[in-house]
């Protein structure tokens, strides 16, 4: 509870003579782990994906159930563990590992597409594949065959299409697979701090750890890094300019006082995490059209006059703005101008004509340094102030958040690094590349913050894993519906929500 | 601070619009913390000697009283009771509020810390829409400089940042009007001072030309695309696709991209789109010519796609010309999307005899070609027998191109329509335009 008379102090600022707080600076190595070739071709077929999967997690989730199920009794039965699905003996208590599948009625089935020969894909229809009439089925499946799941333990487990897990139990008379116990591979290994950029000299360390001191403890101190996502930038909707300038503001440290302001310059980068350009479709251009035209263009899907060039040109200015002052890493969305298929790959730089400057040269992309505004693919890796950092535009939540019942977004997040795989739907009901050589979905190490873009709303936690991992997971709320953006502390990662209101 | 105040009352008091602590640092060249003292003096002064006269606007930052937090779930930490575990962690949340006069108390009242605490704007009038406030953010952007932009951040006292780098463009001149022109005046420069991949070619074709064609408009590399469009059109592009596909294809513009070469080529990519952005605008051509020749290019496209079995892709295809039609006619001075993100240079993968090139509006070529596919039916036995058959498929730009495509010298073209419009779609290859350019109006 604050009243006017405790605050109008502030309101006469100190001298503003003051010198300008100069930026923090980011160390910032981004890792090319979803960059796909420019020449790639789509011909290949998606098995390999799952056999790929199967093939770099099964080792894994192995070694796990074997250290859980070695020498376990039951019923004086001593579980055995079985190569492949198809070896289970009826009867016999076994353990195996293989690939979830979820046959679900509201999921779309490429199957059933191919057997009734529909080549077109159906317009989604339902916001969950799930369905509580118990309809829904889990199989584990290998390159041999496929079993069905049955039992409770798999009411209280969430699963997906597309993870590996290890399971023990029987097969029953049904030919169903009666599950006691499930295992799923944890958290892979976590590099070090710093495992793959330089440490910035310790002379440097020593001096952030003296502003930590001297910094305002409203704060606590060190560098932070601000994620956003959802700006929306829309040629329609003007009714979050306002919070869009502020944010604008905010970043820029232009706002606030000259305390805070110094804490602001502590920000050493903004990551966008998706959703930047609005693509809503502007209905009142089209009523101005004449009747005859309309008509035709409904008819043939795509016009060029029906495109609006001003949310990506409000996007531009928006981030040519922040760019001297803030460097800028910038991930596709669903609704940006990137490919809509997973990994999906950086915007082109023509798309933001003032920023573009700011961009590195895009032939020179693997060697020189990164952009100072570094479009990135989604998912994303790279290393910022040493930790390695995993974000994603958030298509891969979503569409996990179809199998589950749950509207536990963190859930899903720490659910994917434990299956080791950040988009394990894919390819199933995430669209995805056709990879052949590498899924390059699945974690080979443990992040040590995975942000989730364009949320419907923040949150976040640590989670932590066999070998002492601890995993920051944020959820990043989408700015235009919830006016929020979260900063991280690049030293302790411990994050704090800024919400911007006008009242 | 005369300035201040007279900028202040003059826009104020006689405009009677609103002023924000930005705007009077852009419009002073003061810092931005100095403007919002100026604000507040003002605000102080006039109101002193007037009440209610000006109104003002605050922004708060800090942290708010937990408890009234819509979202308690996320933030309670008293929730984490081991049978109710909360979701999220807690997180502490800080909060930027722009507020009216009017509100102000309230505002203060939901905070427990407020840590800045500043005026945002004034205004001749009671503020209840603070969403007008964009709208004044938005005249900012006349005040802005990009050249100098570090001193700019330091006149305005903006968090600089030493670090910040751009991009070596080559001596090209950076263009900050984010207007239609903009592309236009970025990429008329590069033109001839950068190696461009197509280039070269187009200038060859150029000279092998000059003695057949009946009148090459111009020379002149720049002007280049504009006058092999025309020609290309009023000579029946189809007519050539046509003999394209009964002769062995032409040499290739430009060989695989190797890495080295993409390198260049993306690095004039946008530049190569703002081109064809241009084009439109830049020539006139003749409407009619290029009606009959689309015309005459569908009939063909029919004729060929009659043996192919594919209903659907034949019916989306001739929505595509179609649209095409439409397109001219419907988009006027209307600048084309950037077609593409990433627009890659494509070997002319469409001179393959059994190909045939239609186009979409989204500025890639497609086409089908004719290729072996294996077929599975189940025959009358209940049997699946694979059989290969030749069927017409649908390919677009970015598949990978058939390996194939031998590289025939052109000395014997026989007739120098088909080098032409070959030459057409050579230029429009090299600056990655969409086949649309052709039909758009000029």
């Amino acid at each position: 509870m604050v009243k006017l008379e405790d605050v109008s102090s502030l309101l006469q600022a100190p001298t503003v003579s003051q010198k300008v707080p100069v930026r923090a600076d980011s160390a910032y190595k981004p890792l090319h782990s979803f960059a796909l070739d420019k020449q790639r071709s789509y011909k290949q077929q998606y098995g390999d994906m799952y056999f790929l999967r199967l093939a770099k997690i099964k080792p894994a989730v192995e070694e796990v159930a074997s250290k859980a199920w070695e020498g376990t009794e039951i019923g004086g039965e001593l579980a055995k563990r079985v190569d492949r699905v198809l070896d289970v003996r009826q009867g016999e208590l076994c353990w195996v590992a293989g690939t979830v599948y979820m046959d679900m009625k509201l999921k779309p089935n490429i199957l059933e597409d191919v057997s009734k020969d529909q080549w077109l894909s159906a317009p989604m229809s339902s916001q969950k594949y799930y369905s509580d009439d118990g309809s829904d089925q889990i199989m584990l499946e290998d390159d041999s065959g496929r079993v069905r799941l049955v039992g409770d333990l798999l009411n209280s487990i969430p699963l997906v299409t597309g993870c590996i897990v290890a399971v023990m139990g029987t097969e029953n008379t049904n030919g169903e697979f009666e599950v006691i116990d499930l295992k799923v591979p944890d958290l892979a290994p976590q590099p070090e701090r710093w495992a793959v950029s330089k440490t910035p000299s310790a002379s440097g360390k020593s001096k952030s750890e003296d502003t930590d001191m001297t910094d305002s403890p409203s704060l606590t101190g060190g560098k932070k890094i601000a994620i956003v996502s959802g700006l929306s930038f829309s040629g329609t909707d003007a009714s979050y300019d306002l919070e869009l300038n502020l944010l604008l503001e905010y970043l820029l440290g232009e706002a606030l006082d000259p305390d805070e302001q110094t804490n602001i310059s502590q920000i050493s980068r903004l990551i966008i995490a998706g959703d930047s350009i609005s693509t809503t479709a502007n209905k009142e251009n089209d009523d101005e059209d004449d009747e005859s035209k309309k008509r035709s263009q409904k008819k043939y899907g795509y016009d060029a006059s029906a495109y609006n060039p001003l949310p990506s040109q409000l996007f531009d200015e928006f981030v040519s703005e922040l760019l001297p002052s803030i460097p800028v890493t910038l991930l596709p969305g669903a609704q940006d101008p990137a490919n809509a298929s997973y990994p999906q790959q950086p915007i082109h730089t023509a798309m933001f004509p003032l920023s573009r400057a700011y961009a590195s040269d895009p032939g020179a992309a693997s060697t020189s340094q990164p952009g100072w505004l570094d479009t990135v693919t989604n998912p994303w890796e790279a290393e910022v102030e040493g930790w390695r950092i995993l974000g994603t535009g958030g298509q891969n939540v979503d569409d996990v958040f179809k199998y589950v019942e749950s509207d536990d977004r963190l859930g899903m997040m720490e659910a994917m690094c434990r299956w080791r795989c950040c988009a394990p739907t894919a390819p199933d009901t995430l669209w995805s590349y056709p990879f052949q050589e590498d899924d390059p979905f699945v974690l080979k190490s443990c992040p040590h913050v995975y942000f989730v873009g364009c949320q419907p709303e923040f949150a976040t936690k640590v989670i932590h894993g066999p070998e002492d991992q601890a995993v920051r997971l944020i959820a990043v709320p989408s700015f235009s519906k919830t006016k929020e953006f979260v900063l991280m502390d690049t030293e302790t990662l411990e994050v704090t929500k800024i919400k911007i209101a006008s009242r | 601070m005369d300035d201040a105040k007279k900028y202040l009352s003059d826009r104020l008091l006689s405009e009677e619009v609103p002023v924000t602590y930005r705007l009077l640092s852009r419009v002073l060249n003061i810092r931005v913390n100095a403007a919002k003292q100026k604000l507040y003096e003002f605000h102080q002064s006039q109101n002193a000697s007037k009440a209610d006269s000006i109104h003002a606007t605050y922004l708060i930052y800090g942290s708010k009283t937990e408890h009234r937090q819509p979202e308690t779930g996320d933030t309670d930490m008293d929730k984490s009771a081991p049978e109710h575990e909360p979701l999220s962690d807690y997180a502490p949340t800080k909060t930027v509020t722009i507020v009216a006069e009017e509100n102000l108390k309230d505002a203060l009242a939901e905070y427990e810390e407020v840590t800045s605490f500043h005026i945002y704007s004034l205004a001749p009038f009671p503020q209840r829409d603070l969403a007008l406030l964009s709208d004044v953010s938005k005249s900012l952007s006349d005040y802005r400089k990009i050249e100098d932009s570090a001193k700019t951040l330091d006149t305005y006292g903006i968090i600089a940042n030493p670090q910040a780098r751009k991009k070596d463009r080559k001596g090209r001149p950076f263009v900050p009007a984010p207007s239609a022109s903009a592309p236009k005046s970025v990429k008329q420069e590069p033109q001839p001072t950068l190696p461009k991949p197509s280039q070269p070619e187009k200038v060859k074709h150029e000279a092998k030309e000059a003695p057949s064609a009946e009148s090459t408009p111009s020379s002149s590399a720049g002007k280049k695309p504009p006058a092999t469009l025309k020609r290309g059109a009023s000579g029946g592009i189809m007519q050539s696709f046509a003999k394209a596909a009964a002769k062995p294809s032409k040499p290739k513009p430009k060989p695989e991209p190797k890495a080295k070469e993409e390198d260049t080529s993306m690095a004039l990519s946008d530049d190569g789109e703002a081109e064809d952005e241009d084009l439109p605008a830049s020539k006139s051509v003749d409407l009619e010519a290029l009606k009959r020749t689309r015309k005459q290019r569908e009939e063909e496209l029919m004729r060929m796609m009659e043996d192919a079995d594919d209903e659907v892709k034949e019916e989306a295809k001739k929505e595509d010309e179609q649209s095409d039609e439409e397109m001219e006619e419907a988009s006027e001075a209307e600048p084309e999307p950037e077609p593409e993100p990433e627009p890659e240079q494509q070997p002319k993968e469409d001179k393959e005899p059994t190909e045939v090139i239609s186009t979409s509006g989204d500025g890639r070529r497609r086409g089908k070609r004719r290729v072996m596919k294996k077929k599975r039916i189940l025959d009358d036995q209940g049997y699946m027998v694979t059989i290969q058959e030749a069927a017409w498929e649908s390919f677009s730009e970015d598949e990978a191109p058939p390996p194939a495509a031998t590289k025939s010298t052109p000395a014997s073209t026989p007739a120098s329509s088909t080098q032409k419009s070959k030459k057409a779609a050579a230029g429009k290859s090299g600056s990655q335009g969409s086949i649309m350019s052709f039909f758009s109006k000029k």
